[in-house]
């Protein structure tokens, strides 16, 4: 009996590496394949298609690259900031659209949704025209009898606007995930916490975040993914300005290789930066959050 | 109905589809009288290429051109691409480029382009300072094609309201033009332009107007120091202090300034009198004139250029011969070719075109002043500068210091000096 | 729950919801109107609609574009749910240490910007003369870290004991997860199909890079096409995005219903 239980376990061990080679052969085809080659390009130093052989000379120029610091300081920034508000918002939302007694869920879903669903251009273009000098918000702002922001003139302010946006643009996309992960907690819970005599912050903060975990794990690290690799926003909001001041690091690099003088080496070498950066808050945030 | 007999049925029809797709794709048509081009916008470059096709085929039988619509960034992207990935095969004939990447390209990716200077294209019939954005080092890289000349637009009307006639702001220097702004804006409450924040678009236009640029003749970076770039900043700083120049958020709201009667003029590249043109009701409120000239510069002069491309023809390309003869018997050899795109409001560089009679046309959008003929002369008269290989990076370097010098009063030398550091950073690898 | 929280909670969506569908109410609105009123910020319909689709049509192939956005993004996100929900399962269901492991570096494939892996990822297609085919276009987001960890984070709430009472009842492994698993996580997978379907739908990066031939074009091409001229005939370019926008909020609207269902069929 012990040898046939043994073998049991040790096909279905295979049945699972079955199961998920594909996926994975697929990763490591399309994505880890071009990620060492992007390392060994972030070894090469010189301009356009001249490329030697520079060691990390790349890694070496980053420190000495004030702009770099300007924009990991922006990308941090926008992750300490908008993560967990949005996170927040997303949680609330869906679960009060989780309520059973409320009216027109569909709808209200759809609405909330809707920002992700919107085309980057119309979106930066009607935010860029909310909070342009003579927009609805300064107009708004002027009829309170205060004075108008000039917003995109300034670094903090332009700043604001971004994390706003993304808050606007983002939340309804973590929503969906909570959503759908409310609906594999059965619904009996509820009822029984609910006879208990649980007011609606214990039930958010003793049944539902809990049992939410794993997709909390998942948005957690995706919009830490999201925000740390943040490109469009930056280039079509603000495009990086004043100055440089909003601009994000991905966008940096997306600069560095096809707008400025196309210095590969140096966007692959900043790309593995990013890399080893979101890779390690990754690993906190899955030990933190993974234990079965 | 059943989630997973719709999750069976539409996976099977598109399986089906997408088998099909990969099938047809890749089959690519090997007839030796076509040529395929990647241009953008379907309103000028793409009418006016497939319009020289047309005109081309008349004499040769069965010639046509296959346009692929493709956003100007995005050609550049695919460029890099292709001779970063060391496969130029997926690069078409012909493809236009922005005049400002030209020293870029040639500079980085010289493969990438035919030598056209022995093709036997007469270059010195369009404007010198044109064809120096495609020269690299003596070598001809493109056929130029559409004007950015620098307009000064202005409305007539409201400059009428200030006491002042189109004649007031023609062949002027700066300091004049910046103490009419205040007149103006005294008299009507409204800036005398509006810019996009953060751009350095007109910085680059008035630093042109006397030959001047960002880089020494050696190709070392221009910036710190540079007195002319000096004085084109300070009066920048000074019309936005006086509130004379007001900075809109972004493209849009400048367009939107233009065409909504909140500013009393714009100078620019001529292709912007389209975006003024789109506002019907304001015809007959508008006139061109010449932008102001920087006070006592050498060299000084009331002409620049913004914008425009060029024609390039790809190395790997097929069929060099039968390209070259198409640009040179169109683009560099074909009134009428420039008499129809004028239509388009696509103006020439190439002087020929200018004697044609459609070029003499009244507009009665500008008063009914012969705009047309106007811009050529300018075009003509217009400095060459040096753009280089770094013009981008030091384009932004100068956008970061005039954003610091206009939002946070910043000094102007320190400013200078640090842009010119960010430079150097870019060009030292 | 008592009245006035039952207001404070409605006062609350409908705010919200004013808020994210005030851009799509802007979208609509400039569809309708010529393009200098759309830029002199006119917030009422206008009547320019028919002209505008009109001049659309003449510009892009529209429905080219539709219907190759439609096509590419459905059998991208139904080959996508097969196989990452596929292994999403086979890591957590048959989970041990080396699955965790092989998890965990997985998850780093996702943190690569995308502008450093696109050229080498260009030159791979290229070499086996893929450019400007479907499979080129499709295979980079076919298998994503991301989808695969959603799956991953939904199994742990399928109950195990299921699985064997299944496999007591002799019904294989793989049947399990297509007659046990699958109808289960219903709403996994519509959320799984709106996320995935809707970023095949607005992906623009790579299939600009990948794609090169007029008969290949998507919605998102199109809207940049509608950009790059010297000048942008804005009524136009909003009724090109609006038009860009309906799919993904269609989608949605379809497949949110099964977030109401909650779990059905096995597990009762």
């Amino acid at each position: 009996m012990g040898k046939k239980k043994f073998t049991m376990e040790k096909r279905h061990n295979l049945t699972g590496w079955v199961f998920l080679s594909f996926g994975v052969i697929l990763i490591c085809w399309t994505s880890f394949y071009p990620m060492i080659q992007a390392f060994i390009l972030s070894l090469q130093s010189g301009l356009g298609v001249n490329l030697k052989f520079g060691g990390f000379s790349n890694y070496a120029r980053i420190l000495k690259d004030p702009t770099f610091k300007g924009t990991l300081f922006n990308t941090f920034f926008y992750l300490i900031i908008q993560v967990p508000i949005m996170l927040t918002l997303a949680l609330i939302l869906a679960s009060i659209l989780n309520n059973k007694d409320l009216k027109f869920k569909g709808l209200w879903r759809t609405c909330i949704f809707l920002p992700c669903a919107t085309s980057l251009v119309s979106y930066s273009m009607i935010f860029r025209s909310l909070f342009a000098n003579d927009g609805l918000i300064n107009t708004f702002l002027r009829n309170l009898g205060m004075n108008p922001v000039m917003w995109f003139a300034n670094a903090w302010t332009a700043r604001f606007v971004i994390i706003l946006a993304l808050i606007w643009r983002w939340t309804g996309y973590n929503m969906v995930f909570y959503l759908s992960g409310l609906q594999n907690i059965d619904y009996s819970v509820y009822e029984a916490a609910r006879i208990d005599g649980a007011n609606a912050r214990q039930t958010l903060f003793k049944i539902t975040i809990p049992l939410l975990k794993p997709t909390i794990l998942l948005t957690t690290i995706t919009s830490t993914n999201g925000t740390l690799q943040l490109f469009d926003e930056s280039l079509n909001l603000t495009n990086g300005g004043p100055g440089k001041s909003t601009m994000t690091m991905s966008h940096y690099i997306y600069n560095t290789s096809f707008v400025q003088s196309p210095n590969f080496g140096y966007a692959a070498a900043m790309s593995i930066v990013i890399l080893v950066m979101v890779a390690i808050l990754a690993i906190l945030q899955m030990k933190v959050g993974d234990e079965r | 109905m059943n989630f997973k007999k719709v999750l069976a049925c539409v996976l099977a029809g598109t399986m089906v589809f997408s088998m099909g797709a990969v099938m047809t794709a890749g089959a690519a048509s090997e007839e030796d009288n076509k040529l395929t081009v990647w241009t953008w916008d379907p309103n000028f470059n793409i009418y006016a290429i497939n319009k020289a096709a047309e005109i081309y085929a008349q004499d040769h039988e069965g010639f046509t051109v296959e346009v692929t619509e493709i956003q100007s960034d995005d050609i550049e992207s695919k460029i890099t691409t292709a001779v970063n990935a060391g496969d130029l095969s997926t690069l078409p004939d012909i493809f236009l480029m922005q005049d400002n990447s030209f020293q870029k390209y040639t500079t980085f990716y010289p493969d990438v382009f035919t030598d056209l200077t022995e093709s036997g294209i007469d270059f010195s019939q369009f404007s010198e300072a044109k064809v120096a954005y495609s020269t690299l080092e003596g070598v001809n890289y493109g056929v130029p094609f559409d004007n950015g000349a620098v307009v000064n637009c202005v409305r007539t009307d409201l400059l009428e309201q200030a006491g002042f006639t189109v004649d007031d702001f023609t062949d002027i220097t700066w300091s004049d033009y910046m103490e009419k702004a205040k007149v103006v804006l005294e008299k009507t409450g409204l800036p005398l332009l509006t810019a996009q924040a953060g751009s350095p678009d007109m910085i680059m236009m008035m630093l042109q107007s006397c030959g001047a640029s960002l880089f020494n003749e050696d190709g070392t970076g221009n910036i710190a120091g540079n007195e002319v770039l000096k004085q084109c900043v300070n009066n920048y700083a000074q019309m936005v202090a006086d509130g004379t120049l007001v900075e809109v958020t972004d493209w849009d709201q400048y367009i939107s300034s233009l065409n909504s009667s909140t500013v009393v003029s714009t100078f620019n590249g001529c292709w912007i009198m389209a975006s003024i043109q789109a506002a019907e009701d304001q015809s007959g409120k508008w006139a061109i004139t010449n932008m102001p000239r920087l006070d006592d510069v050498e060299n000084a002069s009331n002409y620049s250029n913004n914008g425009g491309s060029s024609w390039a023809i790809c190395s790997n390309c097929q069929h060099v011969d039968l390209a070259v003869d198409f640009l040179n018997s169109t683009f560099a050899g074909s009134t009428a070719l420039y008499d129809d795109v004028i239509s388009k409001g696509a103006l020439a560089t190439w002087a020929p075109a200018g004697e044609s009679d459609a070029y003499n046309v009244p507009v009665d959008f500008y008063g009914g002043d012969t705009v047309y003929a106007k811009i050529v002369d300018f075009a003509t008269k217009t400095p060459s500068n040096a753009t280089g290989a770094f013009y981008y990076d030091a384009r932004d370097a100068v956008g970061v210091a005039l954003s610091n010098i206009t939002q946070t009063g910043a000094d102007v030398d320190a400013e200078l000096e640090a842009a010119q550091e960010t430079l150097d950073f870019s060009m030292g690898v | 729950m008592s009245k006035g929280k039952k207001f404070g909670m409605y006062l609350f969506l409908i705010i919200f919801s004013l808020l994210s569908i005030f851009p799509l109410y802007y979208m609509a609105c400039a569809a309708t109107n010529m393009s200098v009123d759309v830029s002199r910020g006119r917030l009422i319909p206008g009547t320019y609609l028919i002209e505008n689709f009109k001049t659309l049509i003449a510009n892009q192939d529209l429905f080219r574009a539709l219907w190759n956005s439609f096509r590419n993004s459905a059998v991208l996100t139904l080959l996508c749910l097969l196989i990452c929900s596929l292994a999403g399962y086979g890591f957590e269901i048959y989970h041990d240490k080396a699955k965790d492991i092989v998890f965990t570096i997985l998850l780093t494939a996702m943190m690569v910007p995308f502008a450093a892996i696109m050229i080498p990822m260009f030159r791979m297609f290229s070499k086996l003369k893929m450019v400007n085919t479907m499979a080129a276009f499709m295979l980079p987001s076919i298998s994503t870290p991301f989808m695969i960890m959603m799956f991953r984070q939904a199994s742990r709430s399928f109950p195990k004991d299921i699985i064997e009472a299944a496999r007591v009842d002799g019904l294989s492994e793989v049947g399990i997860f297509f007659r046990m698993f699958v109808p289960t996580m219903k709403s996994t997978y519509s959320a799984a199909l709106i996320i995935t379907f809707m970023n095949a739908w607005n992906n623009y990066m790579w299939p600009k890079i990948i794609l090169q031939t007029n008969d290949s074009i998507t919605m998102p091409m199109l809207v940049s096409n509608l950009l790059g001229g010297y000048t942008v005939d804005y009524g136009m370019l909003m009724l090109g995005v609006f038009i860009c926008t309906i799919p993904t909020a269609i989608i949605f609207f379809f497949f949110q219903k099964s977030f109401t269902e909650g779990i059905t069929g096995a597990v009762k």
